[in-house]
């Protein structure tokens, strides 16, 4: 109970919220990140430049959406002149992951302030979860103690501030640079690129592997279903194999 | 709906879907099982989204082809590229360019 307190207090400081060595490292570790979420933020900024909505409106789906793919979309729809509803449940369908990422980092955010869980489901989106999972398996190597996972909240907080920064900064550039970016460069192709990088980073256990091939699998031949809810139907059906190939108790080849 | 009313209500269900499941869990509390499989939520959400804007360009090219292929040769550069370095980045360092050769080359 001691322990808990202390890190309660650790992470919810009355009032403010000083930077802390945690904080840098997050902040460094999602630096690798940047430089292809910096391009996808502009085009997705240029996206929105170039569409048929008022650019303010364009650029608040940054902060309001928060994430890159249902912002292109909302802005497409948008262009497109599609009904509201609509727009809301392409929306919503793109950003269903972010139920899994919910789910996931909520086990590990047990135990801190209402306030700061608050920020920290805003930041969550796929390279804030990625860097902070990261953080959370470090800190459970550590020993999992509450001076670690205080490290750890640190740690997510950090890298998902700098990403939201640095997308808000770069979409804003590029709805204000609309008409200066090449199409023919294809930037937006970066993300998934990048994003094969770090799936192939993270696949270092046969139960990872068969879990992403049925996911690439399911997502290719889902690109048929309507509302984007391939992307959803591959990510549960890869996390079905996962639980499917899971032994019944943790053992050494499990993922840690 | 309007476009302001319209992004309002999408950001507002969009963060419900970032804070519910995580109150639900803490409230509830999570099952070992479920813990485990979430290890897994990375690279197979990862996988999807890729997967998923990697065959969308594939089939929306209108260049023939090899402008069809280009997206699946990069991505398979840019794999092998992450493979050999370690880094998300060399794989965009190396599956770009065979993007743009063969999309030129298709004459897009």
């Amino acid at each position: 109970m001691v322990a808990l307190a202390r890190a309660r207090l650790h992470v919810s400081p009355p009032g403010r919220l000083p930077l802390r060595p945690g904080h840098v490292a997050g902040a460094r570790a999602m630096a690798t990140w940047l430089p292809g979420m910096a391009t996808y933020g502009l085009v997705v900024g240029v996206a929105a430049g170039k569409a048929d909505v008022p650019a303010l409106a364009g650029w608040l789906t940054g902060p309001l959406v928060y994430s890159g793919g249902a912002q292109v979309a909302a802005v497409g729809l948008f262009d497109a002149g599609a009904a509201g509803v609509v727009v809301v449940a392409t929306v919503l369908a793109i950003n269903a992951r972010l139920l899994v990422y919910s789910a996931a980092s909520g086990a590990r955010w047990r135990n801190t302030p209402r306030w700061w869980r608050a920020l920290a489901c805003y930041l969550l989106v796929d390279p804030s979860f990625a860097v902070g999972a990261d953080g959370y398996a470090r800190a459970d190597a550590a020993g999992g103690d509450a001076r670690a996972m205080a490290e750890a909240h640190d740690h997510y907080l950090g890298a998902a501030v700098v990403l939201c920064f640095t997308w808000l900064l770069a979409s804003g550039i590029g709805v204000l640079t609309a008409d200066a970016l090449p199409a023919g460069l294809e930037l937006a192709f970066v993300v998934p690129l990048f994003l094969l990088g770090e799936t192939q980073r993270r696949v270092t256990d046969h139960v990872a592997l068969r879990a992403v091939l049925v996911t690439v699998a399911v997502a290719v031949v889902g690109r048929a279903l309507p509302l984007h809810l391939g992307v959803l139907t591959a990510i549960a059906a890869g996390l079905t194999v996962a639980a499917l190939s899971l032994p019944p108790t943790p053992t050494t080849e499990d993922r840690t | 709906m309007t476009v302001w009313l319209t992004l309002l209500v999408a950001g507002a269900a969009s963060y419900s879907f970032r804070l519910v499941p995580a109150v639900l869990v803490d409230r509830v509390g999570a099952l070992a099982r479920v813990e485990r499989i979430s290890a897994y939520a990375v690279p197979v959400t990862f996988a999807a989204v890729a997967a998923d804007a990697v065959a969308a360009r594939a089939t929306v090219s209108t260049a023939g082809a090899l402008d069809a292929v280009a997206p699946l040769a990069a991505a398979g550069v840019a794999l092998v590229a992450a493979r050999r370095t370690g880094s998300s980045l060399a794989a965009i360092a190396a599956g770009m360019p065979v993007l743009w050769v063969l999309a030129w080359g298709a004459g897009r």
